[in-house]
């Protein structure tokens, strides 16, 4: 199957809540949808599957144009945030519902059923009701009905949004390896860019209701074309510095400089917006000794706060008065408001225009 | 404040056919930052309730100072509790209702004036203290209801009991910034309790890791990624969770599937697991002797690193490598399991070791 979006607009009153929205997705895509919460991909999910009318535009399905057909009629399954189950019915009979609608032999529903099941790891809870599972297993069985209606158009609006980060973990994965043996549609709305790398092989950038952004999933990662692609899809969010270049020479701030035949991309004498990610920074303690090649631009700041997530540390830094994050690849500990050496390397800078869209990229990492 | 210990400390709330929480010694010394973290059901409230008198526990002994209060109520032994969601007066403005506590308890006013001021003011209180607590967001309130906890001169000790719950993601950062300040400032022995590793790890500076009823591990976070004393911690501490496998004793180490893991130290008996966190896992391209060969099921990028989902010798395991690696699904790796970062559990605690063969 082949979902095509073509010139999509929705508003809500005044409000316009999607505009302009382009969209090719083909059989066996996983897109991960990025934005923050709130921002409308909630919307586009319920455009897609015709939950909601597009006031302007038409959805493509194989070439059919389906934006008057009914929910119903489209081969679509949702999965939402919230657990939505029927409370007094068994696990089992919430996964085999949609498929008595859609008037299934017993036999056929009890073999589909039971495949689902096991592949999201519920088997044993099958007589069960809802309310007697964990928050992870009632998502597994909402994800496991969705499965069941063996839909062309699978559509999951931050489905491991309530779930604790040990279970978001391990349901990532069987996610994706999911997937991967279907060859349905998948569209994952989520403002998480783990869930996007993990999973998906195709991310768009939702921003103001439009998509800035579209394309294979290490592609956006490596090469956001504008900032705001950066800001939602780096986790901390990419810091943007803005610097300047004059005489050869692009500043950030009066330590952090660098010539600029020393970086990859040759910058005119302007106004510019550096971005780059938290991990592309180094962080050490005052006096602790180490190399540092010509590449990295140094500077002090001060730490406002270092946290640990999972096996990082984020370091929340002061310079001057521009806000900084850095990341370190190990459980570290820096103290509130101890004074600290920073390193950015410009090998991972992405330059930006003032208006915010890429000039040059960096250095790619193998894509 | 005070040095709060439990000493041989079990609880059942069914007459004793089952425990909440058991063999729990643990001490948290004056002027300490501490957390107590694990999932959902695994007695850390339980605990809490406990250290503050709310609980009175089936066996054992809370002593403050050394002194043996198990029988005494919250009140005479003086914590403060800071809950999941805000206790405010909607009626009293700020000010009063910081100074609550405290004109509870008779003090003088010019010196509530000087602690609520003060109190205020690190919890960037100040601009809202004439305003009525009903006219304020939940982050507001529940900054009030941290004042309240902390208002207290004489307070042994605050517990907090998820106090972000309710607290905006975006603004999460910021409130576990002011919770650091605060014990920086005030010195206070704090007990914070949570589900969440990154509020734990980050507030404290001394972290008791808890599942099924049991103190796993307590340690500074550091120790708790780096040295796991339980395969629980292992898994629950970082992310992705420390690989573990089950494995046999060998002459000159241990056996996981088909690989023999060489070791200086080798443990005896059965029961065994090997654990090795994914970033510590040594990772090549090339072929080395006595490397295990692995094939890379898929490998994606994590955001700062590569992690890659390997099998080999009978073995399913993750291998963070770094990001620019050229590693690809399909590849075949070699890899091996440094000694200094590989673990050794037995009936799920740190095995004994002795010399190899």
């Amino acid at each position: 199957m082949g979902l095509r979006l073509e010139h999509i607009e929705k508003r809500y009153g005044s409000e316009v809540k999607l505009r302009e929205v382009n969209l090719e997705l083909e059989r066996g895509m996983f897109l991960a949808l990025i934005a923050p919460t709130g921002t409308g991909k909630t919307t586009l999910l319920r455009v897609m599957a015709g939950l909601e009318k597009p006031d302007f535009g038409r959805i493509i399905v194989d070439d059919e144009d389906v934006t008057h057909l009914h929910v119903r009629k489209r081969n679509v399954a949702m999965v939402y945030q919230q657990f939505i189950n029927y409370p007094p019915m068994t696990v089992y009979n919430n996964i085999a519902s949609p498929l008595r609608v859609a008037g299934k032999s017993a036999d056929e529903i009890d073999k589909r059923v039971h495949d689902v099941a096991e592949k999201v790891q519920i088997s044993e809870y099958l007589d069960r009701l809802p309310q007697a599972l964990s928050g992870g297993q009632q998502q597994r069985v909402a994800i496991a009905r969705a499965l069941a209606k063996d839909a062309k158009l699978i559509l999951l609006d931050e489905p491991l949004g309530n779930l604790d980060y040990k279970l978001r973990e391990d349901l990532r994965l069987e996610l994706k390896n999911i997937a991967s043996e279907s060859d349905a549609i998948f569209v994952y709305a989520t403002p998480e860019p783990i869930d996007a790398l993990t999973m998906a092989s195709h991310a768009a950038i939702l921003h103001d209701g439009h998509i800035v952004q579209f394309g294979d999933v290490r592609d956006v990662y490596l090469r956001p074309n504008q900032v705001v692609s950066g800001e939602y899809f780096s986790d901390p969010p990419m810091n943007f510095l803005p610097a300047q270049v004059e005489g050869g020479v692009l500043a950030m701030s009066e330590q952090l400089k660098i010539p600029v035949e020393t970086l990859q991309a040759p910058l005119m004498s302007g106004e510019y917006i550096i971005g780059i990610r938290p991990h592309h920074i180094e962080v050490r303690h005052k006096g602790e000794s180490g190399t540092v090649d010509d590449r990295y631009l140094r500077g002090n700041a001060e730490v406002e706060l270092s946290e640990i997530v999972g096996s990082d540390t984020t370091i929340h830094l002061k310079h001057h008065d521009t806000n900084i994050t850095a990341l370190s690849n190990d459980v570290g500990f820096f103290d509130l408001g101890e004074e600290v050496s920073m390193f950015i390397d410009s090998q991972q800078m992405h330059v930006f225009s003032p208006s915010g869209s890429l000039l040059a990229s960096a250095r790619a990492v193998r894509g | 404040m005070a040095t709060i210990e439990l000493v041989d400390v079990a609880h059942s709330y069914d007459g004793g056919k089952s425990y909440a929480v058991q063999d729990i010694n643990l001490t948290w010394n004056d002027g300490v930052a501490s957390a107590l973290l694990g999932p959902s059901g695994c007695g850390k409230t339980t605990l809490l309730k406990i250290i503050s008198g709310l609980l009175k526990p089936s066996d054992g002994k809370v002593l403050l100072d050394g002194e043996d209060v198990t029988a005494l109520s919250p009140r005479e032994r003086n914590v403060a509790q800071v809950f999941q969601f805000p206790v405010v007066y909607e009626t009293l403005n700020v000010y009063n209702n910081l100074a609550f506590p405290l004109r509870n308890r008779k003090v003088p006013e010019d010196e509530i004036d000087e602690r609520v001021t003060r109190v205020a003011e690190i919890l960037e209180l100040t601009p809202h203290l004439k305003r009525r607590a009903a006219r304020l967001g939940a982050a507001e309130k529940q900054r009030i209801s941290m004042g309240r906890g902390i208002v207290r001169a004489d307070t042994t000790a605050v517990l907090f009991d998820e106090p972000l719950t309710v607290i905006d993601p975006h603004q999460k950062w910021h409130l576990r910034r002011k919770l650091k300040e605060l014990h920086k400032e005030l010195g206070l022995t704090m007990i914070y309790v949570t589900h969440d590793q990154q509020e734990a790890l980050t507030f404290a500076e001394q972290v008791t890791v808890m599942n099924m009823g049991e103190a796993l591990q307590t340690g500074k976070p550091q120790d708790l990624h780096h040295r796991p004393e339980a395969p629980f911690v292992g898994y629950f501490i970082g992310s992705p969770g420390m690989n573990l496998f089950d494995a046999t004793p060998e002459a000159q180490g241990v056996r996981v599937g088909d690989y023999i893991v060489p070791l200086s130290q080798v443990p005896q008996g059965d029961n065994l697991q090997l654990g090795i966190r994914p970033e510590y896992v040594e990772a090549s391209m090339d072929a080395h002797d006595g490397w295990l060969e692995a094939r890379v099921n898929r490998a994606s990028l994590t955001g700062n690193a590569l992690m890659a989902e390997v099998s080999g010798a009978g073995l399913n395991f993750k291998v963070i490598v770094p990001e620019n690696s050229p590693l690809r699904s399909g590849d075949t790796l070699y890899v091996r399991f440094p000694e200094e970062n590989t673990m050794l559990y037995q009936h799920g605690k740190l095995a004994t070791m002795e010399a190899a063969a």
